[in-house]
C-alpha cells in the first residue's frame, strides 16, 4: 500500500492490505489532532490499533512539524512497550524505502533503571527498588563529589562519561528500543538510562510507561520539560482511572511508622554530627533554600515547569524540620490508636492536627521537597532506607495540596481477622481527574484509547475532560471468529452465578466444573478459565479437587493455576504455553484483575476458548471503595452501581478479550454466569463483542453451550485464505478508494 | 529333564497342581511344574506367553498363584508347605513380577516388529500371503528365516522408538475401591507404577531405597497412599513417614524450576510492571498476610501448587529430559567446538518473539512459505561435505551448437552414392526382417506373448514367481533336509499346478510355467542324487 489519503493527509502505511476499521481509525485521529483537543477511541484489540496511530501521528508530525512536535506513547506493560517500539520501526524503514531519504526521526523507549542499567553489578539485581537504590549510591551529586577528594570512593563509570561528554551531541536519529539503548550505551561506555532521560527532550517519539506522567512523583522527574505541542497517547486505557487514583494513595501502617522513627533518629544523630564538624555545610543548604525561593519565583512565572516549593519557615533549618517531622511522626502514632474505623476529609484531618500538635497546613505542603534537599545535604547515599519518611512526607504534601477528592480511613483490624490488631491508616484518592488533570491541560491533544472502554462516556465522566471526538469500532470480520455464549443454567436447570448468596452453593460450584470438564473435551488446545477473584478460585478448586472433577479434567488436559506469587506463575504460564505447543493441551485458572488478564495475550492456540465464571464485581464492602462511589455519585453524578457495573465489565471484557488477537484467530468466549444475560451487564460490554451475541445465546445450559462451540469449532477449523477476507475485512488501495466502500466504512465508527 | 542347560532361579517344593503334589521351577525363560517322583515336567509354560498372575487374597486358607495365558487358559498352583507356604508364594509371586514385563515387552515387541515389516514390505506381505496363509510352511519357518538377518539390520531402528508421553490423570486412574471391611484397595498397573515414577523421581529414589530391604512392595504402596503426599490437601499431621522427604524434595524442584525463570519475556509476570509503586503507596490491597491464614487456605493453596507442580512434570517427562525440544535457547547451549556459528544466526528469544507479537499475516500481500532457519553446528561441514568423485565431463553449450553446426553440415553435404546400393529384392527382404515378427526382431515377438496375457494372470505368475524363489533359496541355503523338499512339492501341487490348469484351459499354447518348473525339478533331481547317495552310503 503506497499511500493513504486520509482526509488530505498523505499517510504510509508499511502494509500491503489495510483493515477498514483502521482507515475509518484514523479519520478519526486526524479529527482529533485537527481539533488539538482530546479524543477517547475504542478499537478491538488485533485489528491494528498501534500500528494505524503511529502511521497517522508520524505522517502528522511529517506534515505539521510546527504544531505536533513530540508523540508520547504511554502504555502499561514493558513488552507492550517494546512491542509499539518495534512497530514503529517497522513504519520508519517503510518510510525510508519508500521515500528514499533516510530516518531523521529520533524515537525511544524509557523504561526503569532495571531495565535499562549495564552497570556489571547494578543490573546483577533483581528487584527495581535495589536497583534505583544502589545506582544511587554510585551516582549521587556529593559521592561524585567526594570522588574528586578520595579516588576510593567507587562511582559508575558509565554514568561518569555520559556526563563528561554524552550531553554535548544529541542522540544521531533512529528509532531506539531498550535493548538498542543497552547497545548504544555499551558501545559508547555511556549510561542508557540517563541517556534517555537526557533525550527525551528531542525525541519526535517517546514511549514509556503511564507512570512517567501520572504520578506526580516521578512526572515531576522526568516529564518536566516536554513540550506543550505534544500529542498524548494512552494505550490500553480502559483502566487509566485506577492508575491515577494509585499514584495519589498512600497507606500507612504501624510498621511504616516504626521505620519512620528510626528514620527520624538517623537524621537528628546524623544532623548533630554535622553540626559538630561541618556547621558551615547546614548553612550552605540554609543559604542555597532561601537562594532557590527566589529562583523559583522567576521560573513559575515562565510556567514552563509545574510548581516549584516555597519553602515556609518553620522547615526550613534542617534541626528545625527534623523536630518538625518528629512532631508530625507523634501525630499520626497517636492517631493509629483508634479501636473503631475513622473516616474523615482532608480539612477535617488539618483542622485536627493544628488543633492537636499546631501543625499548620503550609509546612506540611512542603514536606517532600525539604525532605529531599536534607537528604541530599546530608549526603545519604542509601534513599531506599528511607522510603518509611519519604513517604510519610509525601503524605504530608499531599493531604495539605488537596482539600478535595480524597478521604482519610483509620482501620483498627482487618475486616477479615477482626482479633488482631494492625491499623492501617488509608489516605485514598478518589478523583482520578486529579491526577491526570495536568496532563490534560498540558499538552495539546490527548488520546485515550483501548479495545474495551465502553461505555465511552464514563470516562470523560471520571477523567473529567471534554473530548472533541468519541468514537467505538467494530470489527469487520469475513467469518464470525468470536462466539460469546452466555451460559445462565447448569444441566440441572440450576442458576450459574457467582452472586453472594450463591457463592458456596454446591450445585453452582458443580455446575461450573461441569462446564469445564466438557469444555476441555470439545476445544482444542488451550482454554483459560477466568474467576472473579483469587479466594472464589481457591475454594472451587478444593472442591472440584474433592469431587473429582479435576481429576476429570487432567484426562483431557493439564491443569495450570495462578497463583498470588508472580515468578510461580510465570512458571505456570509458560509451561501452559508449552503444553498447548506441543498439543496436549492445557487450561489455565485464573482471575480477574490479576496480572494475567491484564498483560498476557493468549492468541491462537493458546486461548481457543475462555470461560469467565461470575462477574467480576470488586469487592464491594470495602470502605475506600464506598467513600469512592460516594464521591463518583456526589461529584461526577455516576450511580454507584452503574460504575460497579461498568468496573466489572470492563474486566470481564478483557478478560475475554484475551483470546481474539486478530481476524486469522478464533475463540470461544463464554460468559458463565446469568446475569450476563441482563441488558444492563451486555450492554456495557464492547460493540464488537456485544453484536455477535444473539438472542438465543443469551441463556444456555451446559449442553448447549457444547454444542454450539462444537459446531463453532467445526466451522473454524476450515482452512481460512486470505481471499476470503479480501475486500471485505481487508481491502487493497483500489478498494479502499471505491465509493461504496468509503460509505461502509463510514458506519464502522460508532460515536457517541 | 528337558533341557539340563537351563538356568534355574527358584525352586519350590510341595507345590500342588490339580491335587497332585509337585515342584515349582522358575527359569530363565519359563516356568514349570514337576509332580513328586517323576524327572519330567507336566506343566511347563514360556514367560512370553503368560498374560498374568494373579494371587489368592491374604486372608484365605489356601495359598494360591495363578497364571494365565495369553489363549484364556489358566494353571493354579497351590502352596501346601505348611510352614513357608506364604513366602513360597511370594517368592514365586515376586520373580515373576520382574520376570513377566520382560518377556511381555520382547513378545509384544517381536508381534510389533513382523507387524511392520509386513506392513512395509508389500512383496514379503504377499510372500506371506502365499506360503503362510495357504499354509505351504509354517509362520515359524517363516520368520525364523526372516527375523534372523533382520534383526541385526533393524536393531538401531527398533532403539529409537518413540517414548510414550504420561497420560496428565493417571493417578485419577488409580480408583481405590472398598473391600467391604472398611479398607481401600488400589489397583496398580506397571504402566501407572512407571507414570510414578516418572512423574515423580522422588518417590523413584524412595522406591530405591527401601524396597525390597527395609519394606516389601506392596507395604511400600500402602505407605504411599496413605502418605499426606498423596492425598496433598491433608495437611501433614506430623507423623514420620517417609514420603514427607519427597514433599520437601518436590518443593525444591518447583523452587528450583521458579527460579529459573522463563525463557519467554513475554510471559515473565516479574518484568511485566515497568515501575511498580513503591511499598505503601496505591490503594490498599493488602493480601491476608501468611501469619493468619486459617488451615483451610494454606491446604487450598496446597492443592494449587501440587496442580501446578503434577502438570510440570507430567510434561516434563513427556518431553524427554525435561528439555524442550524445538526451543532456541536451549539449543545454542551446545558444547561442540563451532557453536557459536549456530548462536549466530539465532536471534535471541525476545526479538522473534517480539517480531511475532507485532505482526499481521494476513495484512502482507504474499505469504511466503515459512522458512526454518539453517541451524548449523559446523559450518565449514556444510560448506566442504563431501562430493562424489566423479571424472567430470561437461559438454558445454558451445561444444553442442558445434556439433549441432557440424551435422547440419554433413546433411547439407550428404550425396547418396547411387552406384552402391542394394537390390530392390534384398531391400525388401532386409526390412522385412527388421519389421516386427522378422528374424531380427525375435525379442519383439517374445514381449508380445507376454502382451497377450492379461494382467492378472501375469501378476499371479509374478507372485509365483516370488514364492517358488523364496522356497528354493531356502531349499538351497540349507540343503540336505527332507523337509524341504515336501515343501517344494506341496508348493508344486497347491500352487503350480491349479495355476497351470488354469492358464492351459485359456491359452493352450503358451508355456508359462515352463521355467518354473524347470527350476524345481532341478532341486528335486538334486535332491534326488544325494538321496540315492546317501542311501548307497548306508547300505
Amino acid at each position: 500500500m503506497k499511500m493513504l489519503n486520509i482526509d488530505g493527509l498523505l499517510v504510509y502505511f508499511p502494509y500491503d492490505y489495510i483493515y477498514p476499521e483502521q482507515y475509518s481509525y484514523m479519520l478519526e485521529l486526524k479529527r482529533t489532532l485537527d481539533a488539538k483537543g482530546h479524543g477517547v477511541l475504542e478499537m478491538p484489540s488485533g485489528t491494528g490499533k498501534t500500528i494505524s496511530l503511529l502511521s497517522l501521528i508520524v505522517a502528522y508530525q511529517k506534515a505539521f512539524p510546527l504544531e505536533v512536535t513530540k508523540l508520547i506513547y504511554c502504555s502499561r506493560t514493558v513488552p507492550e512497550i517494546e512491542k509499539v517500539v518495534e512497530e514503529l520501526r517497522k513504519l520508519m524503514e517503510y518510510y525510508s524505502k519508500q521515500t528514499g531519504e533516510s530516518n531523521n526521526f529520533l524515537a525511544l523507549a524509557l523504561s526503569s533503571r532495571k531495565n535499562l542499567c549495564i552497570h556489571p553489578e547494578v543490573s546483577a539485581l533483581r528487584f527495581g527498588k535495589e536497583v534505583d537504590g544502589k545506582c544511587h549510591t554510585l551516582t549521587a551529586s556529593y559521592i561524585r563529589a567526594q570522588r574528586h577528594s578520595d579516588s576510593s570512593v567507587p562511582v559508575c563509570g558509565f554514568y561518569e562519561d555520559f556526563d563528561a561528554v554524552g550531553r554535548q551531541v544529541p542522540l544521531p536519529a533512529g528509532i531506539y528500543n531498550l535493548d538498542d539503548l543497552k547497545d548504544f550505551g555499551k558501545r559508547k561506555g555511556w549510561c542508557p538510562y540517563y541517556l534517555a532521560r537526557y533525550s527525551l527532550l528531542h525525541a519526535n517519539i517517546v514511549v514509556y510507561s503511564y507512570h512517567y506522567l501520572l504520578d506526580p512523583k516521578i512526572a515531576d522527574l522526568v516529564s518536566k520539560e516536554l513540550s506543550k505541542n505534544s500529542v498524548v497517547v494512552f494505550d490500553e486505557a480502559h483502566n487509566i482511572d485506577n492508575v491515577c487514583i494509585d499514584s495519589m494513595s498512600v497507606n500507612i501502617s504501624r510498621r511504616t511508622l516504626d521505620r519512620c522513627q528510626a528514620n527520624v533518629d538517623t537524621l537528628q544523630n546524623t544532623i548533630q554530627n554535622i553540626k559538630e564538624t561541618d556547621a558551615n555545610k547546614l548553612n550552605m543548604e540554609y543559604r542555597r533554600l532561601v537562594e532557590g525561593l527566589k529562583e523559583a519565583n522567576v521560573a513559575r512565572e515562565t510556567d514552563v515547569y509545574l510548581a516549584n516549593p516555597v519553602l515556609p519557615d518553620e522547615i526550613l533549618r534542617a534541626e528545625h524540620f527534623v523536630r518538625f517531622l518528629k512532631r508530625f511522626l507523634e501525630y499520626l502514632k497517636s492517631r493509629l490508636r483508634v479501636h473503631h474505623v475513622v473516616q474523615e476529609s482532608t480539612p477535617q484531618f488539618l483542622k485536627d492536627i493544628f488543633d492537636k500538635v499546631c501543625i499548620d497546613r503550609k509546612p506540611l505542603r512542603f514536606c517532600a521537597e525539604r525532605l529531599q534537599s536534607l537528604l541530599r545535604t546530608l549526603e545519604i547515599a542509601d534513599i531506599a532506607d528511607f522510603s518509611a519518611i519519604t513517604l510519610i512526607s509525601n503524605f504530608a504534601t499531599l493531604v495539605s495540596t488537596y482539600s478535595q477528592g480524597f478521604t482519610i480511613i483509620i482501620e483498627p483490624f482487618e475486616d477479615r481477622t477482626p482479633t488482631i490488631a494492625n491499623p492501617v491508616l488509608h489516605f485514598s484518592c478518589m478523583d482520578p481527574s486529579i491526577a491526570i488533570k495536568p496532563v490534560f491541560q498540558r499538552f495539546q491533544s490527548v488520546i485515550i484509547t483501548s479495545g474495551t472502554l465502553s461505555p465511552l462516556d464514563i470516562y470523560p465522566k471520571i477523567l473529567d475532560f471534554r473530548p472533541v471526538t468519541m468514537a467505538s469500532f467494530t470489527m469487520t470480520l469475513a467469518r464470525t471468529c468470536l462466539c460469546p455464549l452466555i451460559v445462565g443454567r447448569g444441566n440441572d436447570q440450576v442458576a450459574l452465578s457467582s452472586k453472594f448468596e450463591t457463592r458456596e452453593d454446591f450445585a453452582v460450584i458443580r455446575n461450573y466444573g461441569n462446564l469445564l470438564l466438557e469444555m476441555s473435551a470439545v476445544v482444542p488446545d488451550g482454554i483459560v478459565a477466568f474467576f472473579t477473584s483469587y479466594v472464589y478460585m481457591e475454594n472451587i478448586v478444593a472442591s472440584w479437587y474433592e469431587q473429582g472433577i479435576l481429576e476429570n479434567i487432567q484426562r483431557n488436559k493439564l491443569i495450570f493455576i495462578e497463583t498470588p506469587d508472580a515468578a510461580e506463575t510465570s512458571m505456570a504460564l509458560e509451561k501452559y504455553q508449552e503444553a498447548c505447543e506441543n498439543g496436549r493441551g492445557a487450561i489455565l485458572l485464573s482471575v480477574a484483575r490479576g496480572k494475567v488478564s491484564e498483560g498476557i495475550d493468549f492468541v491462537h492456540h493458546f486461548g481457543r476458548a475462555v470461560i469467565m465464571f461470575g462477574v467480576p464485581y470488586v469487592y464491594t464492602q470495602s470502605r475506600i471503595l464506598k467513600a469512592r462511589l460516594e464521591y463518583l455519585r456526589d461529584q461526577f453524578q455516576v450511580k454507584e452501581n452503574d460504575f460497579l457495573t461498568f468496573d466489572a465489565m470492563r474486566h470481564a471484557a478483557q478478560c475475554v478479550g484475551r483470546v481474539i488477537r486478530g481476524k486469522t484467530d478464533y475463540g470461544l468466549m463464554i460468559f458463565a454466569d446469568k446475569r450476563y444475560a441482563r441488558a444492563d451487564k451486555r450492554g456495557k460490554l464492547p460493540r464488537w463483542i456485544q453484536e455477535h451475541i444473539t438472542d438465543g445465546s443469551l441463556n444456555l445450559t451446559v449442553d448447549e453451550a457444547v454444542q454450539l462451540s462444537k459446531h463453532f469449532l467445526r466451522q473454524m477449523a476450515q482452512p481460512f485464505r486470505q481471499e476470503d477476507q479480501l475486500g471485505l475485512s481487508l481491502l487493497t488501495l483500489e478498494q479502499l478508494e471505491s465509493e461504496e466502500m468509503l460509505r461502509k466504512i463510514s458506519q464502522i465508527a460508532h460515536q457517541s | 529333564m528337558a533341557s539340563l542347560s537351563e538356568e534355574v532361579l527358584l525352586v519350590l517344593k510341595k507345590v500342588r497342581q490339580r491335587k497332585q503334589d509337585g515342584t515349582l521351577y522358575l527359569m530363565a525363560e519359563r516356568i514349570a511344574w514337576g509332580p513328586e517322583g517323576k524327572d519330567r515336567f507336566s506343566v511347563s509354560h514360556l514367560y512370553a506367553d503368560i498374560r498374568c498372575q494373579k494371587i489368592s487374597p491374604d486372608g484365605k486358607s489356601k495359598i494360591q498363584l495363578q497364571l494365565v495365558l495369553h489363549t484364556g487358559d489358566s494353571t493354579t498352583f497351590h502352596f501346601s508347605n505348611d510352614s513357608t507356604a506364604l513366602k513360597d508364594r511370594d517368592a514365586a509371586k515376586e520373580l515373576l513380577q520382574q520376570l513377566l514385563p520382560k518377556f511381555k515387552k520382547k513378545a509384544n515387541k517381536e508381534l510389533e516388529e513382523k507387524n511392520r515389516m509386513l506392513q512395509e514390505d508389500p512383496v514379503l506381505f504377499q510372500l506371506y500371503k502365499d506360503l503362510v496363509v495357504s499354509q505351504v510352511i509354517s509362520t515359524d519357518e517363516f520368520w525364523a528365516n526372516r527375523l534372523g538377518d533382520t534383526n541385526n539390520s533393524d536393531s538401531s531402528l527398533s532403539n529409537n522408538k518413540q517414548e510414550v508421553g504420561i497420560s496428565g490423570a493417571f493417578l485419577a486412574d488409580i480408583r481405590p475401591q472398598t473391600d467391604g471391611c472398611n479398607g481401600l484397595r488400589y489397583n496398580l498397573t506397571p504402566d501407572i507404577i512407571e507414570s510414578i515414577f516418572r512423574t515423580y523421581p522422588a518417590v523413584n529414589q524412595k522406591y530405591n531405597e527401601n524396597v525390597p530391604h527395609e519394606l516389601t512392595e506392596k507395604e511400600f504402596w500402602t505407605r504411599f497412599f496413605q502418605s499426606h503426599y498423596f492425598h496433598r490437601d491433608r495437611i501433614n499431621t506430623g507423623t514420620q513417614d517417609i514420603f514427607s522427604e519427597c514433599g520437601k524434595q518436590d518443593e525444591i524442584g518447583l523452587k528450583s524450576m521458579v527460579v529459573q525463570g522463563v525463557k519467554n519475556p513475554l510471559v515473565d509476570l516479574l518484568s511485566l510492571e515497568d515501575k511498580t509503586l513503591d511499598e505503601g503507596y496505591g490503594v490498599c490491597t493488602t493480601m491476608p498476610s501468611t501469619s493468619n491464614r486459617t488451615v483451610k487456605d494454606s491446604s487450598n493453596s496446597a492443592i494449587i501448587k501440587r496442580f501446578n507442580h503434577h502438570s510440570a512434570m507430567v510434561l516434563a517427562a513427556g518431553s524427554g529430559k525435561g528439555e524442550t525440544a524445538g526451543d532456541p535457547a536451549s539449543e545454542t547451549s551446545c558444547t561442540d567446538g563451532n557453536s557459536r556459528d549456530s548462536d549466530f544466526f539465532q536471534p535471541p528469544v525476545k526479538k522473534v518473539k517480539l517480531q511475532e507479537a507485532i505482526e499481521y499475516e494476513d495484512l502482507k500481500k504474499e505469504k511466503k512459505p515459512k522458512t526454518i532457519a539453517l541451524n548449523l553446528k559446523k559450518s565449514d561441514r556444510y560448506a566442504h561435505g563431501p562430493v562424489p568423485l566423479q571424472s567430470q565431463h561437461y559438454s558445454t553449450s558451445q561444444d553442442i551448437i558445434n556439433s549441432l553446426n557440424y551435422i547440419r553440415h554433413e546433411m547439407v553435404n550428404y550425396k547418396p552414392n547411387l552406384t552402391q546400393v542394394l537390390c530392390s529384392t534384398t531391400a525388401s527382404s532386409a526390412i522385412a526382417a527388421l519389421s516386427p515378427g522378422g528374424v531380427l526382431m525375435q525379442a519383439a515377438t517374445q514381449q508380445a506373448i507376454n502382451q497377450m496375457v492379461p494382467t492378472d494372470v501375469q501378476g499371479e505368475l509374478k507372485h509365483l514367481y516370488a514364492a517358488a524363489g523364496e522356497l528354493l533359496r531356502h531349499f538351497w541355503s540349507c540343503f540336505p533336509v527332507t523337509k524341504m523338499k515336501s515343501n517344494l512339492e506341496r508348493f508344486q501341487v497347491s500352487k503350480l499346478c491349479p495355476f497351470q490348469e488354469k492358464v492351459q484351459r485359456q491359452y493352450l499354447s503358451a508355456n508359462l510355467t515352463g521355467h518354473l518348473e524347470q527350476m524345481l525339478q532341478t532341486a528335486y533331481s538334486k535332491f534326488h542324487v544325494w538321496q540315492t547317495r546317501r542311501m548307497l552310503r548306508k547300505t
